[in-house]
């Protein structure tokens, strides 16, 4: 946010620093970060400068592991995500929502228990972002953010799956949530357009109409 | 003395023929010296008037020795002067009243015998009150030489102890009989300057001995201390008298026992160290020389005579006090140290001594190795003491390192606390139990409980999974508070709310039912992000971008109680919190790098935090967290700039300053007790600091950089001995 005077340029966030100058700082090129964070950096970095900027912000740089590129934007989603459930908790009740579906084709089961269960929406929401949250940060399985294991990398598929269907759920019964929180963050755009980039879901079960929207006409939803 | 005197003369007075005769004696002593005094006859008739015989108290002062006879010889002194007058007396009579009767002559003599009667007993019973002071004295004396003697000779013991060991020593490092040490045999006769009469007695034993002699010698010396009843006590009794004697001030009883008594010994032994290598020393001033020789010289003539090896004899102690003579005529402090020296037998000296040669000895050898400048004795002797210092310190420290093991722990990271996906802004402990909550910019908070862990394979560290997660904020949350029962917690975020959470059970399980009364409730009035947050009783404070510190209790119809604005010039509010040790008192942090103290009462400034002197250069002082002190009226600030800085919150002076990091300091966090203080970094360490000496006690780099930021906040358990730190990378880290 603030620059300070000279040539280095500190990203900080100071305490007292206004919301609008969070973050709002020139961007660092990806090869001049040092930091074991710097993917990360670098994805938040394209987001703030460009949410709907999709295909930019999944753009790989060159000479970037592909695993921890896939890991770390899979950890945005997930935290972006926690917007669209915070927006979710206000509305979607176990008792309107009394099972996670989207279309009536599928319930879907809560994996976060031993017995798969068929928790309410929001449960299975939240049980599904902060099993998503344990395993993504798990030791056992990402103990390093510069380097994934690739029996690790499988797991990053399961997570796009289960994830997605907050999406899916929203889109079908919180309609209007879905939209403001898409118009802001072009998330499950993004989301869309990730897994398919990187094969993590079939396409089948890609089943918010993104992608049709989009080719059908661009920029139509978000305007 | 002079009233004393007068008073007496006037008891003395008779009037003789009813003549009305004033005496009036006046008397001019001089201390030490015996008394003069003179009697001034007048009022006409002449008269009698004696005086010195109160005088002769006067004598008690003079010097010890030999003052029996001064102090007699100035009682007669004055008994002659006044002798005088009764020969005036009646020779004026007849010379004015020619008749005389027989009766008269008669009663005349009677009445002179009987007043030289009773003049002479009081003479007598002076006399022997003289006497038997006298004989205190002598006796007083006697004792203290004996005890000198005995010291001087434990200091002999000490320093040919401390010689055996440097040849030992010498032996085990080089292989080989150190150089120096036959110089030191021959000469440690002179060596030391004091009590070398009791050096040749003890010397025949030593040169041939081992240790075992000599702490025989030294059991010796304490037996032969207790037969003569010399308790700590008596001796401390004694030397203040001795010190009075010599009219020497009290004041070195203060300052001259640690310092002086100390510096004399050195002093004595470098006076040796002169002797023993003059060729090598060059550079000594001749003056030093023959001063030492003079010393010595007496002290070698009562050698010759006096073989016994019980040393307290008359000879001894003249010899003593001879070598103290020229002393006493040279330095005053020598004197004075000397007799604190003496004078006082108790374990400190004994260190004190033993060290003292020790150094002196150090410097010898390095001036022999040639490694040291030859510099004045003066200096040598500072050196040393410095020296003795630090070794004394060195002792102590491992002393205390090893009995404060107890109080001083290493923290060591125990629990790692990953969940968050990204940077983990601020974390608090829950009063009592082992359970934290911490707060991200993934919009998240989180609750764990250490005592639910999952042991990582091949780490010795725990990972915890957390047991709840928090979610209301809709943009990254920046601060944290909770409630002293530890049911409740407030969290401010970027997105201007305050929430309320009620703290669901620690045992609780992570996937259970969503139950949306944790969540109870939000705080809405700031209008841009919350950065502080901190509570007292059922009150929280916040400070906001939005330029305002707002006073809250939550869970009322009206939370919010009150706003504090503070000048424009001020900036922004960047921290905040309670004063601690003063009710209705909160302290917050400006982005002018001032900390103002508000009454929240009265919501007027109670005072403001400023250096007075930095005023000029406040840019990049940024304050990123203030903290007051539990119990001291002392606010800390951490600063961009790189410093701690400590506040007087009566004065609003600034108190101490630190640089404490190596980039800015972020976070801060005070002990229940008061006692360490954690400070957090930019620059990926946590430090912990005493607060008593403001020392770094520990550092531990905990967190990796997001960008240019690393650690966000740190925290103290209550209650458990739980460090906590928070970082950029998402991370939180529990240290036990």
């Amino acid at each position: 946010m603030k620059m300070a005077d000279g040539s280095t340029i500190l990203r900080r966030n100071r305490p007292g620093t206004k919301s609008k100058d969070f973050c709002r700082w020139p961007d660092e090129p990806l090869e001049e970060m040092d930091s074991t964070l710097a993917v990360q950096q670098y994805i938040q970095q394209m987001i703030k400068r460009d949410p709907s900027n999709v295909e930019l912000i999944l753009t790989m740089p060159e000479a970037q592991d592909e695993g921890v590129w896939k890991y770390e934007h899979l950890r945005q989603f997930c935290m972006e995500l926690n917007g669209l459930a915070v927006r979710l908790q206000k509305q979607c009740s176990p008792s309107t929502c009394t099972q996670m579906t989207a279309t009536d084709q599928w319930i879907f089961l809560c994996a976060a228990h031993k017995t798969p269960k068929e928790c309410p929406a929001i449960d299975y929401t939240r049980h599904t972002l902060d099993g998503a949250a344990c395993l993504l940060n798990s030791n056992k399985y990402f103990p390093s953010r510069v380097s994934i294991k690739e029996s690790s990398v499988t797991k990053l598929g399961s997570v796009c799956r289960r994830v997605y269907r907050i999406f899916s759920h929203a889109y079908f019964h919180h309609r209007r949530i879905f939209d403001e929180f898409e118009a802001e963050t072009y998330l499950c755009h993004r989301f869309t357009h990730f897994v398919t980039k990187y094969n993590l879901m079939s396409k089948e079960n890609l089943i918010v109409p993104i992608n049709e929207e989009e080719n059908a006409a661009p920029g139509e939803s978000e305007a | 003395m002079g009233t004393n005197s007068g008073a007496t003369a006037g008891i003395n007075n008779k009037p003789v023929g009813g003549a009305a005769v004033l005496g009036v004696g006046v008397a001019n002593s001089a201390i030490g010296g015996g008394v003069l005094s003179n009697s001034l006859g007048s009022g006409g008739g002449g008269g009698l008037s004696i005086s010195g015989l109160g005088g002769q108290n006067a004598n008690v002062g003079s010097l010890v020795g030999g003052m029996g006879g001064a102090g007699g010889g100035t009682g007669n002194n004055g008994s002659d002067d006044s002798m005088g007058g009764p020969g005036g007396g009646p020779n004026n009579q007849q010379a004015t009243t020619p008749q005389y009767t027989i009766p008269g002559i008669l009663h005349f003599i009677q009445h002179e015998w009987s007043r030289f009667e009773l003049e002479r007993s009081q003479w007598d019973v002076d006399r022997a009150e003289l006497q038997a002071r006298i004989a205190m004295l002598l006796g007083e004396r006697k004792c203290l030489e004996s005890l000198k003697s005995d010291l001087t000779r434990r200091i002999k013991m000490l320093e040919y102890a401390l010689r055996q060991e440097r040849a030992k020593f010498y032996r085990l490092k080089y292989g080989t009989d150190p150089p120096q040490l036959n110089e030191f045999k021959p000469t440690s006769n002179d060596d030391g300057g004091i009590g070398t009469d009791v050096a040749t007695d003890s010397e025949v034993p030593y040169s041939s001995v081992s240790n075992t002699t000599w702490r025989q010698g030294r059991q010796m010396l304490r037996q032969y201390l207790a037969e003569i009843g010399y308790t700590d006590n008596i001796i401390d009794v004694r030397s203040n008298r001795v010190r009075s004697i010599l009219g020497l001030n009290n004041n070195t009883d203060h300052d001259g026992v640690s310092g002086g008594g100390v510096g004399n010994v050195g002093g004595g032994i470098g006076s040796g160290g002169e002797n023993l290598s003059p060729n090598i020393n060059g550079n000594e001033s001749n003056k030093r020389a023959s001063e030492s020789e003079g010393r010595h010289t007496p002290a070698k003539k009562v050698q010759q005579s006096n073989d016994a090896i019980i040393l307290d004899t008359e000879a001894a102690v003249m010899a003593n006090f001879e070598f103290l003579g020229p002393t006493e005529m040279s330095d005053d402090d020598e004197i004075s140290d000397d007799l604190e020296m003496v004078a006082t037998d108790n374990e400190d000296t004994d260190v004190k001594m033993a060290k003292r040669p020790k150094s002196g000895k150090d410097m010898l050898t390095e001036e022999v190795d040639g490694s040291l400048g030859l510099g004045e004795l003066a200096q040598l002797t500072v050196n040393n003491e410095s020296d003795g210092a630090y070794d004394a310190n060195a002792k102590d420290g491992t002393g205390g390192s090893a009995g404060g093991a107890g109080y001083r722990k290493t923290w060591n990271a125990k629990y790692t606390l990953r969940s968050h996906f990204d940077g983990v802004r601020s974390l608090i402990f829950h009063p009592e139990e082992p359970v934290l909550i911490t707060a991200s910019e993934d919009n998240t908070l989180k609750l764990w409980n250490l005592q639910k862990t999952v042991q990582a394979k091949k780490s010795a560290s725990l990972d915890v999974e957390p047991l709840y997660t928090f979610r209301a904020h809709t943009g990254p949350v920046l601060c944290l508070g909770m409630s002293s029962s530890g049911e409740t917690c407030y969290s401010g975020g970027l997105d201007g709310n305050i929430e309320c959470w009620q703290l669901p059970s620690p045992n609780i399980d992570p996937y259970d039912c969503y139950d949306p009364n944790v969540h109870s409730g939000t705080l809405e009035g700031h209008t841009d992000a919350v950065w502080g947050l901190t509570t007292m009783q059922n009150n929280i404070v916040s400070c906001s971008a939005d330029g305002t510190v707002k006073l809250w209790s939550p869970y009322t119809k009206e939370p919010l109680l009150r706003t504090y604005t503070a000048a424009e010039a001020e900036g922004g509010p960047s921290s905040v919190d309670f004063v601690r040790n003063e009710v209705d008192h909160i302290v917050v942090a400006y982005n002018s790098a001032h900390c103002i103290i508000y009454d929240t009462e009265t919501g007027k400034q109670v005072i403001k935090l400023e250096a007075s002197q930095e005023m000029s250069g406040n840019t990049g002082k940024f304050i990123n967290k203030v903290v007051s002190h539990p119990t001291l009226p002392i606010t800390i600030t951490a600063h961009e700039d790189r410093h701690i800085r400590f506040w007087d919150n009566t004065s609003g002076t600034l108190v101490h300053s630190m640089v404490a990091h190596l980039e800015p300091v972020t976070s801060l966090a005070v002990d229940a007790h008061g006692l360490y203080l954690l400070s957090g970094s930019h620059d990926c360490s946590i430090r912990l600091w005493n607060l008593d000496n403001k020392t770094c006690v520990q550092e531990i780099t905990a967190h990796r950089k997001k960008f240019d930021e690393s650690i966000f906040d740190v925290a103290f358990h209550a209650t458990k001995p739980y460090i906590a730190s928070a970082g950029a990378d998402g991370l939180a880290k529990v240290f036990v």
